[in-house]
């Protein structure tokens, strides 16, 4: 009897440990892994050599009289890139500063980031084409309209894309996928947005790695030694976490931060005087204002949670003053019936 | 000084106190004798966000009846600065196999170390078998930090409490083994990260108890992406008189 219970205990622990499909890690929902330690390492070794700040291609005059910033999450982009290229489409024809996404961009596997990659290369070349204009002097390309503009080859130009990583997106070990294209999952570069008599002012923003619930030690030390705090004087300060504080709603079968975690970052958005705090991962909208910052977490734009066409993008626009207001913006995208 | 704080903080949390949650749950089943129990431990263990920490609590259950109790519980925790205080109350129900024992309690929590108040309110039902147990209830966890006021507070939708536990042996023996799966401790409740661990219980005289506890809990269990945040153990002591 003893030996039947034995078998079948064993033969539940092995399904359980062996069982995985595209979503689902069932070996990650108890075993305390450090992976959290190694991307942030990585992460912070790679912006410390790789500024995005230095690569972001505008003028003080393009940003000094307002700028917007497009923001989306939760796309999990499989074989259909609809949404993704129709966010893109959305921000060239805007012309938005920055286009931001709040992680589980992509689901874990290598025809799915191939996917990504290919939207990402394509919006850049119309990006290119739209901003840039190629010297027949030293066939650089340089910004248009922009008379001292830094002369740079296609492969030096950002693409202002900046997303965190969620937690789809690295389920898997897709880590080695995800930091192939985007290089780090922990970062903060600053838009300066008015100048005076030397001085600088700069809206700032803040990348979390938070896409395994927590922040881990390494983090956790690299924020308390102020690495994301900035050089600069600060007008707005927004932060982007893949991972939400709020739950929107009862049995959301989702692990938000733990208790210390939740109250760590909490004290932390109000020491960076954050402005907008941006979350993803629950697919369910919740906008709140919480110690005099506003939250704001969205809904997926995945055209398989989110199928119907509906407002799952959030612009931001910041005037000349540096206020801000917000739009819901629409998607029209629809995935073709099989 | 040191040692007149301890023995005064045990005392002052002796007399709060009430019924560890986490002890062993054979341990802590009524026997339908006695009427009171004390009980208090050591912890120690790591955390991501304030790394090292230790601390005492304490326990105080008394039993009106064979079926009604109430009690409290105190602890203070150094490294996060952590003071909690609770009073809860229950009704055993005694069924076929084992009990259903209908608890409520009140909890205060203050992170001294991140300025943050914290209430929750829990009502939950738990199953008390000779091997087994298990615990569902509901959660209202509020929390505010600088002022009382609007915008500096929160309350979150109730959360499900849910616990399971096994024994390697019956509950009646003078000491036990068993494995804990929760998304609760003594003094937090969490949404969806799933604490696990190792319990036991040993019977050092009749009415002393030792018991223990080495807890992993996880961040991000719903995530699949379950990482490292924090590990402890538990010492204690139980008297029933």
């Amino acid at each position: 009897m003893k030996a039947k219970y034995i078998f079948i205990a064993a033969l539940t622990a092995t399904a359980i440990a062996n069982t995985s499909c595209e979503k689902v890690s069932p070996q990650g929902v108890l075993m305390g892994g450090t992976a959290v330690e190694d991307r942030v390492k990585m992460s912070y070794n790679y912006y410390k050599v790789n500024n995005f700040e230095d690569k972001l291609d505008y003028d003080l005059k393009e940003v000094e009289n307002g700028y917007s910033f497009l923001v989306g999450s939760d796309s999990h982009i499989t074989t259909d890139d609809g949404r993704i290229k129709e966010m893109f489409q959305i921000g060239l024809d805007h012309d938005d500063l920055l286009m931001i996404h709040l992680g589980d961009i992509a689901d874990t596997k290598v025809e799915y980031y191939n996917v990504l990659q290919n939207a990402i290369a394509e919006a850049k070349y119309y990006y290119v084409e739209k901003n840039y204009e190629l010297s027949e002097k030293d066939f650089k390309l340089y910004r248009k309209n922009q008379p001292e503009a830094i002369g740079r080859d296609y492969d030096d130009i950002k693409f202002p894309f900046f997303p965190v990583v969620g937690n789809h997106d690295i389920t898997h070990n897709g880590w080695a996928l995800w930091s192939n294209i985007f290089g780090s999952s922990f970062y903060e570069f600053d838009v300066l947005v008015e100048e005076y008599n030397g001085n600088a002012v700069y809206d700032h923003f803040i990348f979390l790695d938070t896409a395994s619930g927590t922040l881990g030690k390494t983090q956790v030390d690299l924020i308390e030694e102020g690495v994301l705090d900035g050089q600069g004087v600060y007008r707005n300060t927004f932060v982007f976490s893949h991972t939400n504080i709020f739950l929107p709603q009862h049995m959301q079968f989702s692990s938000t931060f733990p208790r210390e975690e939740a109250y760590f970052l909490l004290k932390q958005f109000d020491k960076w005087n954050s402005t907008i705090v941006f979350c993803g991962h629950v697919h369910k909208w919740d906008e709140r204002i919480y110690n005099m910052v506003y939250f704001l977490t969205l809904d997926s734009m995945s055209e398989r949670n989110s199928p119907e066409p509906g407002d799952y993008l959030v612009r931001v626009n910041v005037d000349k003053e540096g206020s801000i207001t917000l739009d819901r913006v629409h998607m029209d995208y629809v995935a073709p019936k099989n | 000084m040191i040692k007149k704080f301890f023995s005064l903080f045990f005392l002052a949390s002796a007399f709060t106190a009430g019924w560890a949650q986490n002890s062993y749950i054979p341990y802590k089943t009524y026997d339908g004798e006695h009427k009171n129990e004390v009980s208090g431990y050591v912890m120690g263990g790591n955390n991501v966000v304030t790394d090292g920490f230790g601390g005492l609590a304490a326990s105080y259950t008394r039993h009106l009846t064979p079926r009604w109790h109430v009690g409290g519980d105190a602890q203070m925790q150094f490294g996060k600065e952590l003071f909690s205080v609770d009073v809860q109350g229950g009704y055993r129900l005694p069924i076929k196999f084992g009990n259903i024992d209908f608890t409520g309690k009140v909890m205060y929590n203050y992170y001294h170390k991140f300025g943050f108040h914290e209430m929750s309110y829990n009502i939950s039902a738990t199953w008390e078998s000779a091997y087994v147990d298990i615990r569902l209830g509901e959660t209202l966890v509020h929390y505010h930090s600088r002022a009382w006021g609007e915008g500096f507070g929160y309350t979150e939708p109730p959360l499900l409490t849910f616990g399971f536990g096994a024994n390697i042996r019956h509950r009646n023996n003078p000491w036990n083994l068993g494995l804990f799966f929760r998304n609760y401790d003594d003094f937090y409740y969490e949404n969806w990260n799933i604490n696990w661990g190792v319990r036991w219980y040993a019977k050092v005289k009749d009415q002393w108890h030792l018991f223990g506890e080495f807890n992993i809990r996880p961040a991000g269990s719903m995530s699949q992406l379950a990482s490292k945040y924090e590990g402890s153990v538990k010492l204690g002591l139980k008297y029933k008189w």
